[in-house]
């Protein structure tokens, strides 16, 4: 297989400011990306995991030209990154900024015109291809509509489908399911899948770590920049296998993850709390030899458990093994 | 899977494209072509009504004197829909600009394969094409509204200027858009410079009465000769050089250097932006 994306040594430093009185900022230079090398094959779906602020979207939005790299450079689909990017831009179909990226005073079909006609596909095409993903989509019930009335979903939905207006090979989706419901997320993901099949390549952001082992053949899990893992979900998994993992739900105060921490045997420990309620994943040599002591060292420390078991290594695991934090850990408040 | 790639046939679809997407945007708000109407008559109405309310018996002969005409009634309308079709032509790339950013709609269309030069085209006509019927419509309106005569003159001529005016006016404004795109802002810009446009290109005066190193800047500035020509044609004042041609011939110099200099200065900061964080922060 040959590659469709190859980076090499991309970098991105950028200068944001940092508010800290009202008419006051510091400015403050951001390392988005360090040097990343990744190649992405032909007809491959291709997972980017990691949690907000990790690099993903920086990463996509240099691959398609939306910024231009402090460092290194690209190639895709045979094109330079710094040369051809018009060229570049006409081999990506891009889902970015999901809802954002639409006009809602148009209808879904003027919508998915314009931006048709945006990458110079002939109007009788563009015509086709709207029905054709009126149909794919289930998208009858409210294309002629402007946007403004539609429910996030149903955004989320014409994004996707103005993702595939141009019949770009390279299918870049940042996010799709993030605001769609359960049967709609499903469904997309049948579509992504058919579409691979048909042979696209396709890039796919998430920080949902189920998405990732469902969908993709390969993924790389970025943090604070940089790739910190990389390969097939069951290779990354197979890679911690020697360890295991004990998940706990309930009440957990910081000073027992501090006591759990220290115990001997443990790895590392995440932590997600949403509502008071928290979840926390201990990677360790053994779960079942360490077990007891967890759970005396948690009681002791005032925790309530509401649920407790050592569990199979998910790609979520691979990631706290690796950076003693959860990928939710960044985003749920 | 095949590209579909850059052809001159398809850029100008693109063109049509951006075009009815701003004509239908603009037509599911109602109420804009009464405003655009309104907006250069009551511009005009004040000087008028002031003119009428505090001059003297030689006021006409007094503003003949300075203008070259008595008929200030005539100038003041011609003056206001000059400068709202000017106003219009220079900001409404810029609010299309920060619009687009605000609503995250700017990075769908840097997405796309499409030149900037396409968007700007699109934008540029769609401009063209609001500016011009509000201006046909307001010109007439406020003529009869002040009873003035709106086929007096030279009309074709002054629809040429006009027509001609309005390439580097455009020029300008991507100027205008490589400030919005850098200090993303866009209302306190405009601010500060319609009444610096009000005031060069004379819309009240001549701006002949003006000091004389102001009325060297004043000349640097494309709205000037458009609206000193738009007078002459249809007032039968004189041309800044004397004749039509030569003023003519200044205005294409302006259609050359304006649009090549603002496109150059926005493509400038459009590489400073994506080198830092990108059209995508607002």
């Amino acid at each position: 297989m040959k590659p469709t994306i190859k980076i090499k040594d991309l970098s991105k430093t950028y200068v944001s400011k940092e508010r800290t009185k009202i008419f006051k900022s510091k400015k403050k230079t951001v390392k988005a990306l360090n040097r990343i090398n990744l190649n992405i094959y032909e007809g491959e779906i291709f997972g980017l995991l990691g949690p907000n602020g990790a690099g993903k979207t920086t990463l996509i939005k240099c691959l398609t030209t939306l910024l231009l790299p402090t460092e290194g450079t690209a190639e895709i689909n045979g094109y330079d990154l710094l040369r051809d990017d018009k060229m570049i831009r006409a081999s990506i179909g891009c889902m970015l900024m999901g809802e954002r990226g639409l006009y809602w005073k148009l209808t879904g079909r003027e919508n998915l015109d314009f931006f048709g006609s945006l990458y110079y596909v002939p109007p009788k095409r563009r015509r086709e291809k709207t029905e054709e993903l009126i149909g794919l989509l289930s998208l009858s019930d409210f294309i002629d509509r402007t946007v403004e009335t539609y429910s996030s979903g149903q955004k989320m939905k014409l994004a996707f489908a103005k993702s595939l207006i141009n019949e770009a090979p390279i299918l870049v989706l940042d996010e799709p399911t993030v605001t769609m419901d359960v049967h709609a997320a499903r469904e997309l993901r049948t579509i992504v899948k058919d579409l691979n099949e048909k042979g696209h390549t396709i890039v796919y952001t998430t920080h949902v770590m189920q998405e990732a082992e469902e969908l993709c053949d390969r993924v790389a899990i970025i943090d604070k920049g940089e790739i910190i893992a990389l390969g097939a979900p069951d290779e990354l998994r197979a890679g911690i296998e020697q360890e295991s993992v004990t998940k706990v739900e309930g009440i957990i105060p910081q000073k027992a993850v501090k006591e759990v921490r220290t115990l001997a045997g443990v790895k590392e420990v995440g932590l997600t709390s949403n509502n008071g309620m928290s979840k926390m994943v201990i990677v360790s040599e053994n779960s079942r030899v360490i077990l007891p002591q967890v759970i005396r060292t948690l009681f002791d420390n005032g925790s309530t458990i509401e649920y407790i078991s050592p569990e199979d290594v998910t790609l979520e695991d691979v990631f706290i093994s690796m950076t003693g934090r959860t990928l939710s850990e960044d985003t749920v408040v | 899977m095949m590209l579909s790639v850059f052809s001159l046939k398809m850029s100008a679809e693109a063109v049509k494209s951006v075009f009815l997407c701003r004509l239908r945007i603009v037509s599911r708000y109602r109420g804009w072509f009464l405003f655009d109407m309104l907006v250069p008559t009551v511009i005009a109405a004040i000087p008028i009504l002031l003119g009428r309310a505090i001059s003297g018996e030689n006021a006409a002969a007094r503003f003949l004197e300075n203008t070259g005409t008595a008929n200030y009634v005539a100038y003041m309308v011609i003056g206001a829909n000059v400068f709202m079709i000017v106003s219009n032509s220079l900001w409404i790339f810029g609010f299309w600009l920060r619009n687009e950013m605000q609503t995250g709609t700017l990075e769908s269309l840097y997405l796309s394969p499409v030149t900037k030069l396409t968007l700007l085209a699109g934008i540029a006509l769609y401009t063209a094409f609001r500016s011009l019927i509000a201006f046909g419509v307001a010109f007439t309106g406020g003529c009869l509204i002040f009873g003035v005569n709106p086929f007096q003159g030279d009309v074709i001529l002054a629809v040429f200027f006009l027509l001609i005016g309005l390439i580097p006016i455009y020029g300008i404004s991507f100027f205008y858009g490589a400030l919005i795109i850098r200090f993303k802002e866009a209302n306190s810009l405009i601010n500060l410079a319609q009444w610096a446009v009000a005031a060069a290109m004379g819309i009240y005066y001549p701006v002949t009465v003006l000091p004389r190193v102001l009325q060297y800047l004043c000349m640097l500035f494309p709205p000037t000769w458009v609206n000193q020509d738009i007078r002459a044609s249809l007032l039968g004042l004189s041309y800044f050089f004397g004749e039509w041609y030569y003023d003519l011939a200044v205005l294409w110099a302006f259609c050359i250097v304006a649009p090549l200099l603002g496109y150059y200065v926005f493509l400038a900061n459009e590489k400073r932006i994506k080198k830092n964080e990108g059209v995508g922060r607002f």
